[in-house]
């Protein structure tokens, strides 16, 4: 039966997600430009870009590339199946990081040093955030003494109030998840870092599209995970979570628009600290109080 | 019992066999045909007792506690004969110790003690017997084309000292058999020791300086083991009047106060021999001798013979404070602190080392938890454990002998040269870090075990060592999945028999991964519910068939969906005219030819081992030390 409402909530993911996922890539586009005193595009635009590039010729640098992406874009789909069809969060943190390393292994198959420079930070950013991954997930169990994510509606209180800390951590990280700007190592979609494209230097065309739209789909689940701490027994929690979510967005679009990108250094020792001391306290504090 | 006592003892005649043959033709054949019998019967023995809640075998006879002394007495010479050979006072010391008080035990004490039930097995021997049989018998298939493309690389002149190398695996193979079914604990020291010298013979089998050093490094740490492994002997003996392992981890559970000394001391022998720090530097040297060794080391022995004994004493854990807590922080702190290292190696065979030691690392940590929950993991750890790094040590192996290094940065472009190796190659370390892969579902039920004990301090090692092992693993394959031209394929003078054990490890480990529920209904939950009479399954079986679903479709597109693609093919960019993909040449400002070059990352200055090891070392030190005293003083003043 899980399975069955898995692999149904997949497809339905798979259709949403990517649409819910472009209205809010172009509403970064169209705040960016407004902080940065420009009118911008369209809330559109980042759907006429992806149209464009599926009508691109398919040009490549090997015959493996695509299908290690598309495994990426699947994985991804899954991973927002299992979450939102309230399935076992840790399953959907597993699942979602096999997604991120088909992506790291297509950047890696085409043996561009830029391309590998950017692989090489996004295995450094991924090691930097998992961590505090995981403690989110034991933190959810602890709080609400279970890892499945449906089980939030049958809750009191929301998990807020028990790990807000561990809630603070993961803001921290989304940052890192998202990539954007001073986390954005790997790769960028601002013009002036020192390496811009990074992983998908050697993506184009529909290639491109599907990683575009993998993130449209990332995007997605992990500002999930941020509404998950708001949701509980009343349904109208729904509507703040949404109001929450839509709030920490935003804050992610002001931090990627106002801080320079840091050296790894920075972001691993701070990540990790983040994570011992958010996360591990946190923990600390609910399995021994 | 008539197949016990042949997996024992069939190994031990072929043995004998192997060091007469010293033909080729010969040796292929008697040691093929035995592979497949051992491997055969091992299928057979755990396909007949599905489910198994135990089976026990009353089974006693005074001429085999003569023989075992016999045996003990044979070890001792040959490490005291290579002691004075190479001067090595401190292992002949120890094997001296250990020989006087094997005697005095035996003649003075054990003789007393009868233990009516000889051998047994349980779901968890049979496991075991499935992974030495199987796994072990391909590794030894493995070595015959792996032995002779060494012995041509050695000098002409050399000694062909493979007939010596054949019998050792096999005795191996025997003295595991040995400790998986014996009850008598007499009995399993004595296959505990075999193990630890023919590990000792093979570690030294090149007789180079190094090879020697490392040799002596091993006997010295695993004699101290197997001390630690005699004073527990003495206390069951004295104290507890057993010598039955059942009868003894029965008692324990019932009080556990009064097996506290000897649970530390067995626990303190099974961290030497699983090569937990500080006793990590064994294994690590270990790496001289030639590949099918570090195979059987790694994957379906030696180790393996250390957590299978950590996990039989779980129950007592569970029940006794000092001895859990040593063994969860030496097997976390060692867990951790060895992702950490494996990120600095370039050298495949020691990041597969330090990896192995990870590994061994969270089973230990299970094991000190004892609970079901944490057992069922650490019962999947092994299994999954010993198929992937069997799989990686050949593949490594192989490689080392086509493209003439062990290094990781000489692995690039292995997907084009060596397209079969590199998939198997991919295959075994996907397994090893990555969900839905069998050896992430037994870390995800690990966590969710920990967790469940409060277990907070576990919990932050094991998130902080998972992102290790994914930064290790994931440069590592990344090197592999580079494509670019078509360089000359290297892997058409394979030995058949290497493809063939390369073959059926990757097929055991795809068939584990997909019918992981399965196995733990059959096999691991049996074991789970006759030591504790509850169910202990961290994860729902409906997660476990979507982690299983997910598995089929990543092997189907790693070994079937790539290539195909009808995309135009164009060279990368380089910031200047390409001159040739394949070297990454290009035209420069000055229209020379510049070469771009990547290393991986290895970040020596944050993860070396200069820095690390230390750390590992004193503290693991101090806690096994406070355990012993507080084992050896608690019983005194309560």
């Amino acid at each position: 039966m899980t399975i069955l409402i898995t692999v149904i909530g997949t497809i339905l993911f798979g259709l949403i997600a990517p649409v819910v996922g472009c209205l809010l890539a172009g509403l970064d586009r169209v705040i960016s430009a407004r902080m940065q005193g420009r009118v911008g595009p369209p809330v559109l635009q980042p759907y006429y870009d992806v149209r464009k590039l599926f009508e691109k010729e398919s040009v490549a640098v090997n015959s493996v590339e695509r299908t290690y992406v598309a495994c990426a874009l699947l994985f991804a789909c899954v991973a927002g199946g299992v979450f939102f069809t309230g399935g076992n969060l840790l399953m959907c943190v597993f699942v979602i990081t096999l997604s991120s390393l088909f992506f790291i292994m297509a950047a890696y198959s085409s043996r561009s040093p830029y391309a590998e420079v950017g692989a090489a930070r996004e295995t450094l950013q991924v090691m930097a955030y998992e961590p505090m991954v995981l403690l989110l997930a034991v933190g959810f169990y602890l709080a609400a003494g279970t890892f499945n994510v449906g089980d939030v509606l049958a809750l009191d209180v929301p998990i807020i109030a028990t790990i807000w800390l561990v809630f603070l951590g993961l803001l921290f990280i989304l940052t890192i998840k998202l990539r954007k700007s001073p986390f954005d190592l790997s790769m960028s979609h601002h013009a002036h870092q020192e390496i811009v494209r990074g992983m998908t230097t050697e993506m184009s065309g529909p290639t491109l599209g599907l990683v575009e739209i993998m993130h449209w789909c990332e995007n997605v689940l992990f500002l999930g995970w941020i509404g998950m701490f708001f949701v509980w027994g009343n349904p109208l929690s729904i509507i703040l979570a949404v109001a929450v979510v839509l709030a920490v967005y935003f804050l992610e679009i002001w931090i990627d628009n106002n801080f320079a990108r840091v050296k790894w250094q920075f972001m691993l020792k701070s990540a990790w600290a983040v994570a011992l001391v958010a996360g591990g306290v946190n923990i600390a504090f609910l399995a021994f109080m | 019992m008539a197949l016990l006592g042949f997996l024992i003892v069939f190994p031990l005649v072929v043995a004998a066999v192997l060091l007469a043959v010293r033909g080729d033709g010969a040796r292929n054949v008697i040691v093929g045909a035995s592979a497949v019998i051992i491997g055969v019967a091992s299928v057979v023995l755990v396909a007949t007792n599905l489910g198994t809640p135990g089976v026990y075998f009353e089974f006693s006879s005074v001429v085999l506690d003569y023989v075992c002394t016999g045996v003990s007495v044979v070890l001792v010479g040959i490490v005291l004969s290579f002691a004075v050979r190479y001067k090595n006072l401190l292992a002949g010391v120890l094997a001296l110790i250990q020989l006087a008080g094997a005697l005095v035990l035996e003649f003075a004490f054990a003789h007393e003690v009868e233990v009516p039930i000889g051998l047994y097995f349980d779901s968890l021997s049979l496991l075991m017997a499935f992974i030495i049989g199987v796994i072990g018998g391909g590794i030894c298939v493995y070595a015959l084309g792996y032995m002779r493309d060494f012995q041509a690389h050695e000098p002409a002149d050399a000694k062909d000292r493979r007939p010596l190398f054949f019998a050792l695996m096999f005795v191996f193979l025997s003295a595991m058999y040995v400790i998986v079914f014996s009850n008598n604990m007499m009995w399993m020291f004595t296959g505990w020791e075999v193990t630890t010298v023919c590990s000792f013979l093979l570690i030294g089998y090149t007789k180079t300086d190094e090879a020697i050093a490392n040799a002596f490094r091993q006997i010295v740490m695993n004699l101290a083991g197997g001390i630690g492994f005699l004073v527990a002997l003495y206390v069951c003996a004295i104290q507890l009047e057993t010598l039955s392992f059942v009868e003894f981890i029965m008692l324990g559970v019932a009080d556990p106060a009064l097996v506290g000394l000897a649970v530390v001391a067995l626990a303190f022998a099974g961290i030497t021999k699983a090569a937990q720090m500080p006793f990590q530097t064994w294994l690590l040297g270990a790496m001289v001798a030639p590949t099918p060794t570090s195979a059987l080391l790694h994957s379906s022995t030696m180790v393996k013979a250390g957590v299978f004994l950590l996990v039989k004493l779980a129950p007592i854990m569970l029940m006794s404070p000092v001895p859990s807590m040593m063994v969860m922080l030496v097997g976390g702190i060692t867990f951790l602190l060895c992702s950490f290292m494996a990120i600095s190696q370039s050298n495949a065979k020691r990041v597969l080392a330090y990896s192995t030691i990870a590994n061994l690392g969270l089973i230990t940590a299970c094991a000190g938890v004892g609970t079901p929950e944490a057992v069922w993991a650490a019962e999947f750890l092994i299994l999954f454990h010993a198929i992937a790094k069997s799989l990686l040590f050949l593949c490594v192996g192989t490689a080392e002998h086509h493209i003439g290094s062990r290094d990781i940065e000489s692995m690039d472009l292995l997907f084009d040269r060596m397209p079969r190796l590199a998939r198997f190659m991919m295959l075994g370390i996907m397994c090893m870090f990555i969900a839905p892969f069998g050896m992430l579902v037994a870390k995800w039920a690990t966590l969710v075990s920990f967790v469940d004990m409060d277990q907070v301090a576990l919990v932050i090692i094991l998130a902080f060592g998972s992102a290790a092992t994914f930064m290790f693993w994931a440069k590592w394959l990344g090197k592999l999945a580079g494509i670019a031209g078509e360089p000359e394929n290297v892997e058409v003078t394979v030995h058949k028999s290497e493809w063939a054990s390369l073959l059926l490890m990757a097929a055991l480990l795809v068939a584990a991964c997909v019918t992981l529920p399965l196995i733990s209904a059959f096999v691991v939950e049996p074991y789970v519910v006759s030591v504790y009479g509850i169910l202990g399954q961290g994860i729902t079986t409906d997660n476990l068939w979507i982690a299983s679903i997910c598995v089929a479709i990543v092997v189907i597109v790693l070994f079937a969906g790539m290539g195909g693609s009808k995309a135009r093919k164009v060279d990368v960019y380089l910031a200047g005219v390409s001159r040739g993909s394949e070297e990454r040449a290009f035209q420069n400002a000055l229209s020379g030819t510049s070469v771009a070059t990547a290393r991986n990352w290895y970040m020596d200055d944050v993860f070396g081992e200069k820095r690390i090891a230390p750390v590992g070392v004193v503290f693991n030190s101090i806690i096994m030390a406070a355990a012993f005293v507080i084992a050896a003083v608690a019983p005194m003043v309560l």
